[in-house]
């Protein structure tokens, strides 16, 4: 009968050795992933005088990105940041409104929802990332392209516009791949929190229609 | 008794640190002339640049020198103020000029907020480190024997910051610090790679905190 391998023919530091060889190996080429976790603070405005509706989809709660690796040398990558992206936007919006309500249901005719002022979906559009072996600059770097719907409860659209987002850091000693994105994709989501509390009572659609409002008076909106 | 002494010799070795060159150059518009009494002092580091962005790490090491050595002066530690500020700092809001402060200070929260922490001084910090030229080589090998490093390597590192100080009294710009550091870092390897590492961040981080420290200290 023929002996196992590893009982005949390597020697017991021969096989760790090996195996270390092709773990090493196998990390190199697999894929890296990256799930982004992180509280996030409120902001320091006054809120607008509106209740506000929220509702996610399955795609932006669960928000993922995958790219795959283009070569041998390269590792795949999946970046998740859905949990961190409804961390980001519950704490934002709450703190941007005076009332923020969790809808129970996609906006629209026929479905039962809380009445509110206006529905706010917002979506992730596109995300990129670079690390410092595609560009050869000591930075990694996330890009995201939103997309928001403001609609009225029966899914009426009030305003639709898109708002990017960038987020980098710098590289740093015995800072992995992984740590350094999930770093940079936490500042782009800060990013985006900002360009959206400091612009949103500005976006054409939605000044006319917060003019439109019979109280819009009361609106207290600071560019 | 051989493997002991290159023992000794490596732990020796890894206590040098290479050569560095740090230059300072300060510019003081309006010297402070009254004390600092409660108010506190924010350092944040400028992140607007596409192709570098100043390393957090420096900004907490310049804050960490200045409270080691003058415990009465109160830094606010960088991602604290962030976040107390959210989101009128982040790189895309954050005021570039102090005049843009006037504007900061219409929303009735932010300028609450700016009394609760009573920051007297904002110093802005742009810059980062930066890898230069590198040269020689080496070689690592493993065996069911050991393990082991044979060549050299060397390379250099350049600092370069600049630190500006905002007055908030005063809604203005009164002191502009800037620090270069360079220096070259040498690894040679028999069987154990010694670096010999120049602390050019270091010596940059401490330059500026010993300019900030002698502003801020006549202030007190």
């Amino acid at each position: 009968m023929e002996a196992p391998l590893s009982g005949s023919m390597t020697t017991a530091p021969e096989r760790w050795l090996t195996a270390l060889v092709f773990t090493c190996l196998l990390a190199g080429c697999g894929t890296k992933q990256v799930v982004v976790q992180s509280e996030f603070p409120d902001p320091v405005m006054n809120p607008l005088p509106l209740t506000l509706g929220i509702w996610y989809n399955d795609d932006f709660a669960n928000h993922e990105f995958f790219d795959e690796a283009s070569g041998r040398s390269e590792s795949s990558w999946l970046v998740n940041t859905g949990q961190a992206q409804v961390e980001l936007w519950q704490t934002l919006l709450t703190g941007m409104f005076r009332d923020v309500v969790f809808m129970n249901g996609k906006p629209g005719p026929g479905q039962m929802n809380p009445v509110v002022d206006a529905v706010l979906l917002p979506a992730v559009d596109e995300l990129q990332y670079a690390i410092p072996s595609h560009t050869n600059v000591k930075v990694y770097e996330i890009w995201m392209r939103y997309r928001f719907q403001l609609v009225t409860t029966g899914g009426e659209p009030i305003a639709e516009w898109t708002m990017p987002a960038y987020g980098k850091t710098p590289t740093a000693f015995m800072q992995s791949d992984e740590g350094a994105v999930r770093l940079a994709a936490i500042v782009a989501l800060r990013d985006a929190g900002a360009h959206f509390a400091t612009t949103f009572t500005r976006v054409p659609q939605v000044e006319a229609w917060l003019n439109s409002l019979p109280r819009a008076g009361a609106t207290q909106v600071q560019p | 008794m051989k493997p002991r002494r290159l023992l000794l010799g490596a732990l020796l070795l890894s206590w040098l640190t290479g050569c560095v060159n740090a230059t300072v150059d300060q510019m003081v518009f309006n010297s402070p002339t009254e004390g600092m009494g409660d108010a506190s002092v924010v350092i944040l580091g400028r992140r607007h640049a596409s192709d570098y962005e100043t390393e957090p790490g420096f900004i907490s090491c310049v804050g960490k020198h200045i409270g080691a050595r003058d415990p009465s002066i109160r830094v606010i530690d960088e991602l604290e103020f962030l976040n107390a500020l959210y989101p009128w700092f982040e790189p895309r809001t954050a005021p570039l000029r102090p005049a843009d402060l006037e504007k900061l200070f219409a929303h009735r929260d932010v300028a609450e907020k700016f009394a609760t922490l009573q920051t007297r001084y904002m110093i802005w910090i742009d810059g980062s480190t930066v890898r230069g030229d590198s040269a020689g080589s080496m070689t690592c090998g493993i065996g069911p024997g050991g393990a082991g490093c044979f060549g050299f390597g060397t390379w250099s590192d350049d600092a370069s910051y600049e630190a500006t100080i905002w007055d908030f009294t005063q809604r203005a710009e009164v002191g502009r610090i800037s620090a270069t550091a360079s220096g070259q870092s040498y690894m040679p390897a028999v069987v154990l790679p010694i670096p010999i590492i120049a602390p050019v961040q270091g010596t940059a981080c401490d330059s500026v905190g010993d300019q900030l420290l002698d502003f801020l200290s006549t202030a007190n």
